[in-house]
């Protein structure tokens, strides 16, 4: 057997039953695969990393015999080089499909958050079309997918969320393998390494073998090198973790460690602090620390990153004001203001329309056209609804009828 | 006259020349000399509160200047709605260089830029590079109601009128002329309620006078006035402050993310609308409204510092919340 094959690799899982942890996901993907009507051409598999993605669609690809082809963040993948793997694969059904061997082929996007701005333009773009036209199943996989690029790729996937694997799984496997490779291990020691892992199975079994290999023993003491390893955190789990700290520093270390997006974080932040503190003292003074946080959002800017800790700093504090109250709730996501504006944007645009006719013939901006007119023309019309006014304004039927319908200011 | 016979009052009767003008004499006559040998005008400034007559001056000049053909030779843009530097590139520097499309015996082309402390820095720089390039072919005037954000290269290049509050007997006067020629009586105390409402800003009043007259033909008293500022007031402002007030967190801030979805207002015009309604909350005393004032303030002040003006909105209305009246 080949010796010096990496754990990972050697003990990667043939069946989908031999993915640990999961169930869920599991059960949703395989009906997917199976289903010959599936609802949507295409699985986004999301979740933190080494908890079984990858893992689980080579596995698939084993038991119903498909073929693979895959693409991942070290192939360059810009709009053209996906095409170019892309199209060609999910635009014919492949002829060894009559054969008993393979049942066709699926496309594999592994990382499909790493596909990036710069190197890789029009990638998502392009992802997106190829999804939309192919014959064949399209799986792909993200650790983050709360990344604004993903937004529109999100729409097209059935999405299927991986979470970390359960402790007792992970020791389980771990003995597993200690047994295959002949090593008799502490109890202690795997708990150790599993619980270091925080729920990632591949670092699990990565420190393990570095740790044991070769040798006929595995003690508590030999996992003394372990070192934490530095986990990203995406939103919804930075939100919990903040909210849960029990002081100004816990909360502080986790904003350290999470990648989030700062502005999102900052708006799902404020929609849960009334979540948070149902006293209004706490909530003001929450509210005050969350605002003076923004203040250096501002100040950071895009350049001056070493305030970043003044930002973090206040976050923290306003995430901890009285860490005693603290109950588990529902955490609101996505921010209300991008759903707010997404759901109102028809009635905005109509009224700049409305107020920019009334800009062009009063002289005045469209701004002060909306503030300082519109109350008293709404009036007016109100009064007097074919009133010479509208049409001297050049105001279209419509426009008055929304001028008078209009929610009062 | 008789094409604009429907208009909004405001510009039925905004004065098409400067002897029209309210109330603003020593402007004026300063405005006279310049015109009377128009190529030694200089770049103006005008700077003041809203609705003193700021554009209307301007209009007024570039009437005088270029007579009924006015509009061939100027170019009117609101820098507020098209405040970014692309502006002044392309459609300002095109036409301070090539904006005299008519003919006949125009000095210059003019190019009055109204709510031109709004325009971006950038944007204004590039502005006074312009200005001094193209001083044989065309004068700007800039109007803004803060000249300090005016950057100062511009403001040394412009002779600057400051435009104070109109006098309340000027304003009175004025409305009653209207309503005159609209054939409506408008008693002595509702003209002076209007006038006290609108705080100087004679547009405002106009408005409202025109608004009042909708509501009753012939007469207008008090009642009716009262009735018209009680209905334009921001009702949604009032009622996301009163919620706020009254300790209801949540709902208050779901009528500001109204505010902001459906009228597409911007921070500072919402927090600059609840201070002006919070001075007519009835059941504060002074000294709570000199205290919330003061938030506001704060958080107004937060508002230009921060990256984003949702979460110090929130904060002020959070601040209000645990106010106890």
């Amino acid at each position: 057997m080949a010796k010096d094959l990496l754990w990972v690799e050697k003990y990667r899982p043939k069946k989908i039953r031999d993915v640990v942890g999961n169930e869920l996901a599991k059960t949703a993907f395989t009906s997917w695969l199976k289903d010959k009507r599936r609802r949507k051409k295409a699985v986004l598999l999301y979740g933190p990393a080494g908890v079984g993605k990858t893992a689980l669609v080579n596995a698939a690809s084993n038991e119903f015999n498909f073929t693979i082809i895959e693409m991942n963040a070290s192939d360059t993948r810009t709009e053209k080089a996906i095409n170019k793997v892309g199209k060609p694969a999910t635009s014919f059904v492949a002829l060894d499909r009559f054969s008993s061997e393979s049942k066709g082929n699926i496309l594999f996007l592994d990382e499909v958050d790493g596909v990036f701005g710069q190197q890789d333009r029009g990638g998502i773009k392009a992802i997106i079309n190829i999804v939309k036209e192919s014959l064949i199943p399209v799986v792909m996989a993200a650790n983050d997918t709360d990344q604004k690029k993903l937004r529109p790729l999100k729409k097209v996937c059935q999405l299927i969320r991986f979470q970390q694997v359960r402790i007792p799984l992970i020791i389980h496997t771990l003995r597993k393998i200690c047994a295959a490779e002949g090593i008799k291990p502490e109890f202690e020691a795997l708990e150790r390494i599993a619980q270091n892992s925080l729920g990632d199975m591949r670092s699990a079994i990565n420190d393990l073998q570095s740790i044991a290999e070769g040798k006929p023993l595995l003690t508590l003491q030999d996992t003394m090198f372990l070192t934490t390893r530095n986990k990203d955190i995406g939103l919804y789990d930075t939100l919990k973790g903040v909210f849960s700290a029990e002081s100004v520093p816990e909360a502080a270390m986790v904003l350290n460690r999470s990648s989030i997006n700062f502005d999102d974080f900052l708006l799902s932040f404020s929609d849960n602090l009334p979540l948070r503190y149902p006293d209004p003292d706490d909530l003001a003074t929450a509210y005050d620390f969350l605002s003076k946080a923004d203040v250096f959002r501002g100040r950071v800017g895009t350049e001056n990153w070493s305030l970043l800790r003044y930002f973090f700093h206040y976050l923290a504090e306003a995430a901890t004001v009285s860490p005693k109250t603290f109950k588990p709730f529902d955490f609101i996501h996505p921010p209300m203001r991008i759903m707010k504006l997404f759901w109102t944007k028809g009635k905005r645009t109509k009224l700049e329309n409305i107020c920019g006719k009334i800009a062009l013939r009063c002289h005045v901006s469209r701004n002060t056209a909306k503030t300082d007119i519109v109350p008293f023309l709404q009036i007016m019309l109100k009064k007097q609804k074919s009133s010479p006014i509208a049409s001297w304004l050049k105001l279209e039927p419509e426009d008055v009828d929304y001028l008078v319908t209009m929610n009062k200011l | 006259m008789n094409l604009n016979e429907d208009a909004m009052w405001v510009e039925k009767y905004r004065p098409k020349t400067l002897d029209d003008i309210v109330d603003l004499t020593h402007i004026v006559e300063s405005l006279k000399a310049f015109l009377k040998n128009p190529h030694s005008m200089p770049h103006l400034l005008l700077a003041g509160i809203p609705g003193t007559g700021k554009t209307t001056v301007a209009l007024c000049i570039a009437r005088e200047l270029f007579g009924e053909n006015w509009k061939s030779f100027t170019l009117e843009l609101n820098a507020s709605d098209e405040r970014g530097i692309n502006t002044v590139r392309d459609r300002i520097k095109d036409f301070s260089r090539y904006g005299r499309t008519g003919f006949g015996d125009a000095p210059f082309s003019l190019i009055i830029l109204d709510e031109s402390d709004q325009m971006t820095g950038p944007a204004q720089t590039a502005l006074r590079r312009i200005m001094e390039t193209s001083s044989r072919t065309s004068r700007f005037i800039l109007i803004c109601n803060y000249s300090n954000k005016i950057i100062e290269p511009i403001q040394s290049r412009c002779a600057i009128f400051r435009f104070s509050k109109l006098d309340k007997k000027a304003m009175v006067e004025h409305l009653k002329e209207i309503a005159e020629k609209e054939n409506l009586r408008l008693l002595d105390e509702a003209a002076e309620r209007i006038v006290d409402y609108s705080e100087g800003d004679l547009r405002h009043a106009i408005n409202a006078l025109q608004t009042t007259a909708a509501y009753k033909k012939g007469v207008i008293d008090e009642q009716t006035v009262l009735q018209v500022f009680g209905e334009a007031s921001p009702r949604q402002v009032q009622m996301m402050l009163n919620k706020a007030l009254s300790g209801n967190f949540v709902e208050a801030r779901k009528m500001m993310y109204d505010l902001i979805g459906q009228y597409g207002f911007s921070g500072s015009e919402i927090v600059r609308q609840m201070q002006r309604e919070l001075i007519k909350v009835p059941h504060l005393t002074d000294s709570q409204k000199a205290e919330l004032t003061d938030i506001i303030g704060e958080y107004d002040y937060r508002l230009t510092q921060g990256a984003n003006s949702d979460i110090q909105l929130s904060a002020l209305l959070a601040q209000f919340s645990k106010f106890r009246t």
